[in-house]
């Protein structure tokens, strides 16, 4: 059901879309930033080495350069920082330690002449040995990545293993003993990277006795601490303006270059804006790959007898919030299902490579690929439909899947159900082709607090401010709309304001599909206090009791029945001073100590992802001919932003499947940086049919029973392809991604040990 | 970008001259599709850049002239792609120019430009190798004929001599008309740089012409005059065999990120038998009309 | 060695005259000296198409197009697209309508890649508008919508006055 003013239920137009069509839209580097230097980074053509000079001479000699900026020239020892721990310097100190990471930072008149400065920085320096997979990070004698120093009396420090997680109940090694049919299996997951089409950039200026600063950044607030700590001003003198970023996904939450350029403008007194090429930001964001180990247990009948899950994630030279990616997305590793025995075991592995960081799904889809992937090869192995088995073992609305935390909260069988039919599931397949399902889970938030004002001006029209970071996903439309519909105003009468800390109040940050629940309600709230103020008005105008004034959609009804509008109310109300009314709203959820994620999950995101494929056996191609992808989202306040999300992540989820990857050399360098050797799905790579459906049970914690969503559709993509691929060719194929020659080789060792077994059957024959 | 002066010759004579004088200090401008990626990474600093599109003799067009197909240098993929008498004459390079990357680069990269960068994996070489291309030249030394199989000599290496350019590209419209084909490999179906890029052309005469580029230094040409490959009748076995020796030159780079040694080598004898059957079935129809 | 050239070049119909050097690149020339900051810089290999433009007609990158080769051509960059007294286009209403934008980082690409497509392809097939957009990457994945988009333009004349929604003043913040 469509809200016709507003639109909840319907798909109004985004709002700030007009901006995107005339290219209106401001992004950080469109900014007109009067007087603004020019910076770029000097970096090192290799992984780990020991810095043992700068000559910053010729460069600062060039027309036009006023910086050349090292760790040297900042306060010392030099500053760290870091959402989990401080680790990283803002400029490398002593050594670099992953290919990519910053020396020195150039500032000049141009970005010409700063280009031409920044390759005329000479750094002295000594390659030093390495770490860039696991087994390299876990060797004996393995370099370690953190200076020690940093790691405190943390008992691995000794070790390139930042942290480990465990997660379980039950008795896995019992229930293995019962179980009918226990199997293990390996798969990896690979660095891929987020690829937003705007490159990360941001600037910095001195702002009076403060600073500005200006990001691409998508957690607002919290780049504002962490620039007053390095600098030691106070919050109120951090102004952090936060342009809608061109694209995010996970990859523009934490701070990474502004710090440096804060110290520079702070220095030069002048505003400097830096602003990553394409490359650059392939080096400064990835998500973390990952080896896991699964063992599962099953009874006969299909039912899960255990899970026994060890996941090493191979994260970057910084802990960025890697270690929380893995701590959050290997904690409900286990699925969706009903598991009376569960171990989890997941490690944060430090290497010499690319800081990783938030990725959409948070650490979900890497286990998520294992354990699908293995629940698929026991089915078969039982002789149970893929399908029928993970319905057998699905938890229900209610059923604490994973005990004394968060329970099921939503009817999931309903949208696998869906997802099941829309692909013909059990229908004759064609030749060559193969169909795949997989269920994928992700915590929501687990802690929050947003916070948001409203404000009812005088003609009915309304400003919100919410501190989320639109990227595309269309929070400014939600929150639009919600104040629309509690306010009674023409959606095109709100403004949202977003993207400034000193305007804006507080938001925890925009990621884990918060924002609709979280911030959302802290609008709703906002507009429940600005609703009872007009109750209080329409009380005092009409001597009633304010008590029996209700308002509802924006209509102010009487005890008596009548309806008056709300700008029938205000008006009269303010009376001939004028003024607006004013709603703070607060949206929070406490940490509970004690809990393994610092907080129960506020809701699900639950998917179910079906496809069918299509396999070229002499080239290895994979063809998806059909993709569902169907997300339990308890309320879709705008359908058309919902389909978008979903259709979008889905499509993101084909990238790492089918054809992304980094590429290292032996020496820990990146071979394919930028566009030309690292490919994403264009327009031509889309499945030749892609369907996304909603499951609406008005059962979210969210306005209107919204949960969050815009995760789910990417959780298990790599799955349930993986599933299609191999029963198209009838071989288990264990990594990612599925390229085609991957694909080919795995079609050619199996016809080979194939051509092996009958050789040898005919041997043995023979020798009979 | 290192700065660079920008010469813009009006006369076929001017461009020669500054590139005789200049040298390897000059480099040519065309699409640019190529040459501002090398300009803006560094990889080639030249004093001067010549854009060439203004020279009439280069002039973008298509026209037949004694029995040949003359392509002007700065012809556009896109223009050549959509081309009737292309299409219909050398199909296998209508099909290369349309997929040399997006509708943007198609409608900047020349076919001059293409060859002249000499890249093993350039799309346009196996076509034009199957059709037996003249690459006309203009130097110092006035106007010479190079046939593109003498024209490579391995990646980023010409037989062109200081001062030269390409100012056409020829195809002989031969008597017995060549029913082309070109296949491809690549990582996604979008746009992509090619791990083999393959062209088979077959004629009445019963012999096959097979040209294939990105796996080895340059990209090569042989030809079939057993006739096997053409021949309804003969196994598959028989054709394998054929196609071994075709491919016998393919040396595939260890260390490309694109694909590895082994698959290239297999997938040149998927792309070749289906090239073939294609071209086959192209000979066919045009009987039946 | 840094001489400077000037160039004259029609921009969205109004004749500009720029100094330009050599070795910038239209995209520059337009985002940084004509304040055109609509056309997007993103991959600079032209592989993303965020700097798609026309240039006398045809959809380049230009970030692979020096700025002197632009002398005496015609470009049209996203501010192009909508009329002059600010009026939508039927693409950039369609765009909207159909939710064919996202973050909006590659819609100016999108959509002039998309004018030059219809201006070839007035009713494009599915396959048609594919290739033709296959050079303009959206990492929030919008191309289906994208292609609802075209599709529902595909056809519609653009007569002179038909226009669509007005075009306000500023972005949003």
């Amino acid at each position: 059901m469509t809200e016709p003013m507003t639109g909840i239920g319907g798909s109004p137009a985004r709002v700030g879309g007009l901006g995107r069509v005339t290219g209106a839209q401001l992004y950080l580097a469109d900014l007109l930033l009067a007087g603004a230097l020019h910076a770029r980074l000097v970096t090192l053509d290799c992984a780990r080495a020991r810095i043992i000079s700068v000559d910053a001479g010729e460069a600062l000699r060039l027309p036009g350069v006023h910086l050349v900026m090292t760790a040297d020239d900042l306060p010392q020892p030099v500053p760290r920082f870091g959402p989990q721990n401080a680790d990283r310097p803002v400029l490398a100190s002593g050594e670099t330690k992953y290919h990519g990471e910053p020396v020195a930072l150039v500032v000049a008149d141009t970005r010409e002449q700063a280009e031409a400065a920044a390759r005329a920085v000479r750094v002295e320096h000594e390659e030093l040995p390495a770490v860039f997979t696991v087994a390299q990070a876990l060797a004996p004698d393995a370099p370690l990545v953190q200076d020690q120093a940093l790691r405190g009396s943390d008992p691995r420090a000794g070790t390139n293993v930042l942290a480990e997680h465990r997660v379980g109940w039950g008795d896995p090694d019992l229930a293995a003993a019962g179980a009918d049919l226990v199997i293990e299996r390996r798969h990896t997951f690979p660095m891929v990277t987020h690829f937003a089409i705007e490159t990360h950039a941001c600037a910095a200026a001195p702002d009076g006795d403060g600073v500005a600063v200006w990001s691409t950044i998508q957690h607002p607030n919290w780049l504002q601490r962490i620039i007053a700590g390095l600098t030691g001003m106070p919050l109120s003198k951090v102004r952090v303006y936060a342009p809608d970023p061109g694209g995010g996904f996970g990859g523009k939450q934490h701070t990474k270059y502004e710090p440096a350029v804060v110290f520079a403008a702070l220095r030069l007194g002048r505003p400097v804006r830096l602003v990553l090429t394409l490359e650059e930001t392939f080096q400064a964001v990835r998500r973390a790959s990952c080896e896991a180990r699964v063992r599962t247990g099953f009874h006969a009948d299909g039912r899960i007898a255990f899970q026994d899950i060890e996941a090493d994630y191979l994260i970057g030279a910084y802990t960025d919030i890697a270690d929380r990616v893995v701590g959050k997305g290997s904690y409900p590793a286990a699925g969706p299902y009903n598991v009376p025995a569960v171990r989890i075991v997941a490690r944060s592995v430090l290497s010499h490579t690319v800081p990783s960081t938030a990725f959409r799904g948070f650490g979900n889809p890497q286990v998520n690929w294992a354990v699908e992937s293995t629940l698929d090869e026991g089915a078969d192995a039982l002789g149970i439909d893929r399908l029928e088995i993970r319905l057998r073992n699905l938890a229900k609305r209610g059923d604490a899947f994973i005990p004394f935390d968060t329970p099921c909260d939503g009817d999931w069988e309903q949208t696998v159900r869906i997802a099941a039919e829309r692909i013909g599931w059990g229908t004759p397949l064609a030749e060559g082709r193969g169909r795949g399902i997989a269920l994928g889970i992700k915590s929501g938030p687990t802690t929050g607090l947003s916070y948001s004002i409203v404000r009812l001006l005088a003609d009915g029209s309304v400003v919100v401010y919410a501190g989320t970071s639109d990227m595309g996903q269309g929070a400014r439309t939600v929150f639009a709309q919600i104040a629309a519909q509690e306010l009674g105003a023409p959606l095109d009468w709100v403004t949202v304001v977003m993207g400034d800390t000193a305007i804006v109040p507080y938001d925890q940050q925009t990621s884990a599909s918060r924002s609709t629940v979280l911030m959302g309600n802290a609008v709703l709230l906002a507009c429940r206090q600005i609703q009872d103020r007009l109750r209080a008005m329409a009380a005092r105008l009409h001597d009633v009791d304010e008590a029996a004034v209700t308002v509802d959609r924006g209509l102010v009804r009487l005890p008596d029945g009548r309806e008056l509008t709300v700008l029938e109310v205000l008006k009269p109300g303010l009376g001939k001073l004028g003024g607006e009314l004013t709603g703070l709203g607060e949206s929070r959820k406490d940490a509970e100590p004690g809990h393994p994620l610092g907080g129960a999950p506020a809701f699900f995101e639950f998917n179910c992802t079906a496809v069918e494929a299509e396999v070229d056996r002499e080239t290895g191609d994979v063809t998806i001919v059909r993709h569902v992808t169907v997300s339990d989202v308890g309320k879709a306040l705008n359908r058309l932003q919902v389909r978008m999300q979903d259709e979008g992540a889905a499509i993101q989820g084909l990238g790492h499947t089918l054809m992304e990857q980094y590429i290292y050399d032996d020496r820990g360098r990146v071979r394919n940086l930028g566009a030309i050797d690292y490919r994403i799905p264009t327009s031509m790579d889309l499945p030749l049919e892609l369907v996304s459906e909603m499951v609406e049970n008005g059962d979210g914690p969210g306005p209107y029973g919204s949960k969050g969503m815009s995760e789910g559709a990417l959780l298990c993509v790599a799955s349930a392809v993986g599933g299609a691929v191999r029963e198209a060719i009838g071989v288990p194929i264990r990594d990612l991604p599925l390229t085609p020659e991957r694909v080919w080789r795995a079609i050619q060792e199996a016809a080979a040990q194939d051509d092996n077994t009958a050789a040898g059957e005919r041997g043995e024959e023979t020798q009979r | 970008m290192h700065p660079f002066t920008y010469a813009r010759p009006a006369s076929l004579a001017e461009a020669v001259a500054l590139l005789a004088e200049r040298g390897p200090d000059a480099r040519i401008l065309a699409g640019g599709t190529d040459l501002v990626i090398r300009l803006r990474d560094g990889t080639v600093a030249p004093g001067v850049v010549v854009d060439v599109k203004r020279i009439p003799e280069l002039a973008p067009g298509i026209r037949v002239e004694d029995g040949r197909l003359v392509i002007g240098a700065t012809t556009v993929m896109t223009d050549i792609a959509a081309h009737p008498v292309i299409r219909h004459h050398a199909a296998a390079l209508a099909e290369a120019a349309a997929v040399v990357g997006s509708v943007q680069i198609r409608n900047r990269a020349t076919l001059a430009g293409n060859l002249c960068n000499a890249s093993p994996a350039a799309d346009t070489a196996p076509a034009l190798l199957v059709h037996g291309a003249v690459l006309v030249v203009a130097g110092p030394g006035g106007m010479r004929r190079i046939d593109l199989d003498d024209f490579f000599v391995r990646s980023g290496v010409t037989t062109l001599a200081r001062g030269e350019l390409v100012t056409a590209v020829e195809l002989p419209i031969p008597a017995e008309r060549i029913a082309s084909a070109h296949e491809r490999r690549t990582r996604r179906r979008g746009h992509d740089l090619a791990s083999v890029t393959l062209a088979c052309g077959v004629d009445r005469s019963g012999v096959t012409r097979i040209g294939y580029g990105s796996v080895g230094p340059r990209p090569l040409l042989r030809l079939d005059e057993s006739r096997t490959l053409a021949d309804a009748g003969a196994s598959a076995d028989a054709r394998a065999a054929i196609f071994e020796t075709i491919f016998a030159d393919a040396s595939p780079s260890p260390r490309s990120m694109r694909a590895g040694p082994e698959y290239r080598l297999a997938m040149l004898r998927v792309l070749g038998r289906r090239a073939l059957a294609t071209s086959i079935a192209r000979l066919e129809a045009e009987g039946v009309a | 060695m840094t001489d400077v050239l000037p160039i004259e070049v029609t921009v969205n119909g109004r004749r500009r005259t720029v100094s330009v050097a050599p070795h910038h690149t239209l995209l520059e020339v337009l985002r940084d000296d004509l304040a055109l900051t609509g056309t997007k810089e993103c991959c600079l290999v032209g592989e993303c198409g965020a700097c798609t433009v026309l240039m006398d007609g045809r959809a380049v990158d230009a970030c692979l197009v020096l700025a002197v080769e632009a002398d005496g051509t015609g470009i049209l960059t996203v501010e192009g697209l909508a009329r002059p007294d600010g009026m939508l286009s039927p693409l950039q209403a369609a765009f909207l309508e159909k939710g064919a934008v996202q973050c909006g980082f590659c819609t100016p690409g999108q959509l002039v890649a998309a004018h030059a497509l219809l201006g070839e392809h007035p009713h494009p097939t599915r396959v048609e508008i594919e290739d033709g957009l296959a050079g303009n990457l959206c990492r929030c994945g919008c191309y289906q919508q994208i292609f609802e988009a075209v599709e529902a333009v595909a056809g519609t004349a653009e007569a002179p006055g038909g226009a669509v929604a007005p075009a306000t003043a500023e972005a949003d913040r």
